[in-house]
């Protein structure tokens, strides 16, 4: 299912310049936000659709692209500091054997991963309806789509300025 | 009862095999995010490689949102038709 990076880049590329080709810039009536919000979509879309299909979180995209991306909650930060003190503080109670130990470490370092996984589901497109696997599987499809995708925009903003320097 | 017994020991073993999973794809995270990448062999754990590719994800959306930002200033006034369509292309791939 991964991609490498070249075949994504020009699936990319290819929806994209379709995608922009339809904005219709020299219209004076929209401002720089409609614009950016213009651009934005439309590199959203080619990123998504880019996949074909095959990955939730391309698909989540498409059906929902204005989605708001919201910052951590303060409930898992919290969670997760209340962990960590717990396993400080039971490591110092040398009463516990060392297989309970290594059992109260075990089930605190899975309780931080479940809750570093949580913030995740916020992070992913559609991830708020994937078990921890699959989050994980998208979260690792999302990242490579998401390089590339800045990637090109760099690479057409630094041509757009090299086009727009006057020639010497 | 024995069921219950088989029970547990079977949801353990799921648990156990779901858990293989997850430590194996944190690895392949691991070699994503720059931040881990950079000349360290030793083992990070889990739950910091999630911590770190949740910082990676949001820098790459603030990225695309301050591209966007530019790429807005700089496609001010051009529609892009055809020739220059595959101009930008070519240039891109």
């Amino acid at each position: 299912m991964h991609l490498p990076h070249s075949t994504l880049k020009q699936e990319f590329v290819k929806k994209w310049i379709m995608g922009l080709q339809r904005c219709k810039f020299s219209n004076n009536n929209m401002s720089i936000f409609e614009r950016k919000k213009a651009i934005k979509l439309s590199a959203d879309t080619a990123m998504a659709s880019a996949r074909k299909g095959l990955t939730c979180w391309s698909r989540a995209l498409i059906s929902n692209p204005d989605r708001p991306v919201p910052t951590t909650t303060r409930r898992a930060s919290l969670a997760c500091k209340k962990i960590v003190k717990r396993s400080r503080r039971i490591r110092r109670t040398a009463k516990c054997g060392a297989a309970r130990k290594r059992q109260i470490t075990r089930s605190i370092a899975q309780c931080l991963v479940r809750k570093r996984t949580q913030i995740l589901k916020s992070l992913i497109p559609g991830g708020e309806f994937m078990n921890e696997v699959c989050l994980i599987e998208e979260t690792l499809d999302y990242i490579t789509s998401l390089r590339v995708q800045v990637d090109v925009m760099r690479s057409l903003a630094s041509a757009s300025v090299r086009a727009s320097e006057p020639h010497n | 009862m024995s069921s219950r017994g088989l029970r547990s020991r079977q949801s353990s073993g799921v648990s156990r095999i779901r858990d293989d999973q997850i430590t194996d794809l944190v690895s392949k995270l691991q070699l994503l995010i720059p931040q881990l990448r950079r000349g360290r062999s030793h083992k990070v754990s889990a739950s910091k490689v999630l911590q770190e590719t949740r910082n990676y994800i949001r820098s790459l959306h603030r990225e695309v949102e301050d591209l966007s930002h530019r790429l807005s200033e700089l496609l001010a006034s051009t529609d892009i038709d055809n020739d220059q369509a595959a101009i930008i292309r070519s240039l891109l791939m």
